[in-house]
């Protein structure tokens, strides 16, 4: 599914945080990256209706979509909340809001549990989970959703070295079959080894957008250049 | 003790339906308040408008309203002259279970404005973000918020089933129909009963023991 983005703004009072003129985002995975307060997060709220625009459109392979938006985004949060239940009743906690059947939800457990060697996990109660254990099973809790959009807001922070190499695997699975997923994230290094995009934010306004190797090899503005040490 | 007990009851055998008869209007009461008042609460939490503030500070009053002005709100209510009079609700126990409800509802509202707030604003986010409808939203916020609801219903149970003024007034204290613990008490206390009133007194304390360790062991459970 392709996102396209016009004259999005959003305030709050008097102060604009996001104002974005264009944008699109492709099939693939598109990584946002910024420093605090760039406005990443007000721009994937805008994107997966979890805020109201200001102004401006955003179309979803060409159309607006209001009330159906929910089955075909699904949205990892940066602190998400996990249920008081097991790992496994939260893991496909989602796919029971859709009504997925049991043989389906069986399925969908079969391709994804082993990406994060999560198995030793399903029985334990959320409560006992250590931060990065919370953020595999929320991660995981999203990508069975399978939904045409996924959105992750950084979904590695809580994870170790090796479990963010696994989930990056996950990411690129995830965005197989004409899927976009978009990451967003801090780290200039996972944008270089899972982007097919990249955007790069400021101050509530995208700075540079395009293919990984146009913004991370050749990036144009100075504060771009200063964080690539280029 | 237990020989005391069963002498006890054989001796004042109309003790009994009087326990059984206050359990029956509070349960039912609480019962009733609760499934309004935890729903609304839950809605009131996650929505912000415009007068929610100024409805919350109308709750916090109506939490410490007293019994006896409700007692009279309702007798107005069911008098045979006032608007409800028709349906000849005076003096019986749904007079009663109406005026405990009235004055247990704020409580419970209330109570689970404040307690779930917090919580109830995460797990709607969470819901939502994995295709959650309205229904299962609330419903998920109510299975996790059930240890600080349970607390709460608590309270309202505990609030019904210890007021004496709402229904002296709307259930008249008759033997046999509408005589409740406290009522029993107090009508007891003033014709110097006092081993009776006592003995009341002590069923009343041991319902709030076994419902506080049944609440302890449940969230231990938890």
């Amino acid at each position: 599914m392709i996102i396209s983005v016009e004259n999005l703004v959003k305030d709050y009072g008097s102060a604009r945080v996001l104002d974005v003129e264009k944008l699109q985002l492709k099939e693939g995975i598109n990584v946002i990256l910024g420093s605090n307060g760039s406005g990443k997060s007000t721009l994937i709220s805008l994107i997966s209706g979890l805020l109201k625009p200001s102004g401006g459109n955003i179309l979803y392979n060409g159309k607006k979509i209001d009330d159906s938006l929910r089955n075909y985004i699904s949205v990892l949060v940066q602190k998400p909340y996990l249920f008081k239940k097991s790992s496994y009743e939260n893991i496909i906690s989602g796919l029971k809001f859709k009504k997925i059947s049991k043989e389906e939800i069986e399925l969908r457990l079969e391709k994804y549990l082993h990406y994060l060697d999560v198995e030793p996990l399903l029985s334990k109660k959320s409560h006992w989970l250590s931060g990065g254990e919370r953020a595999k099973i929320a991660l995981l809790r999203t990508a069975v959703l399978e939904t045409e959009v996924t959105i992750l807001d950084e979904p590695t922070a809580a994870m170790d070295i090796e479990s963010t190499f696994k989930a990056e695997v996950l990411f690129r699975d995830m965005a197989s079959n004409n899927r976009t997923v978009i990451v967003v994230t801090h780290d200039v290094f996972q944008a270089r080894r899972i982007a097919d995009y990249v955007l790069f934010m400021d101050k509530g306004k995208i700075i540079e957008m395009g293919l990984k190797y146009d913004v991370l090899d050749n990036p144009k503005s100075a504060l771009l250049k200063q964080i690539l040490n280029k | 003790m237990f020989e005391f007990i069963k002498d006890f009851f054989t001796t004042y055998s109309d003790i009994l339906p009087v326990i059984a008869l206050s359990l029956r209007v509070s349960l039912t009461a609480a019962f009733i308040a609760s499934l309004f008042g935890l729903t609304l609460g839950v809605i009131t939490a996650l929505n912000e408008f415009k007068l929610k503030k100024p409805l919350m500070r109308v709750t916090n009053t109506l939490m410490s309203l007293p019994p006896v002005l409700i007692g009279l709100l309702v007798y107005m209510l069911i008098t045979r002259k006032g608007p409800l009079g028709s349906y000849g609700l005076l003096f019986t126990p749904t007079a009663m279970i109406i005026a405990q409800c009235i004055l247990v509802f704020p409580i419970i509202f209330g109570l689970t404005v404040s307690s779930v707030s917090e919580a109830a604003k995460d797990i709607q986010l969470t819901c939502i973000t994995l295709g959650a409808g309205r229904r299962d939203t609330l419903l998920t916020i109510l299975s996790e918020c059930r240890m600080q609801l349970l607390s709460v219903v608590t309270a309202g149970f505990g609030r019904a089933i210890s007021e004496v003024g709402a229904v002296m007034m709307v259930g008249g204290n008759i033997r046999g129909k509408t005589r409740v613990m406290t009522t029993y008490i107090a009508l007891e206390t003033g014709k110097g009963n006092f081993e009776e009133a006592v003995f009341i007194g002590i069923v009343l304390l041991c319902i709030s023991f076994i419902i506080n360790i049944t609440l302890y062991r449940i969230q231990r459970r938890e």
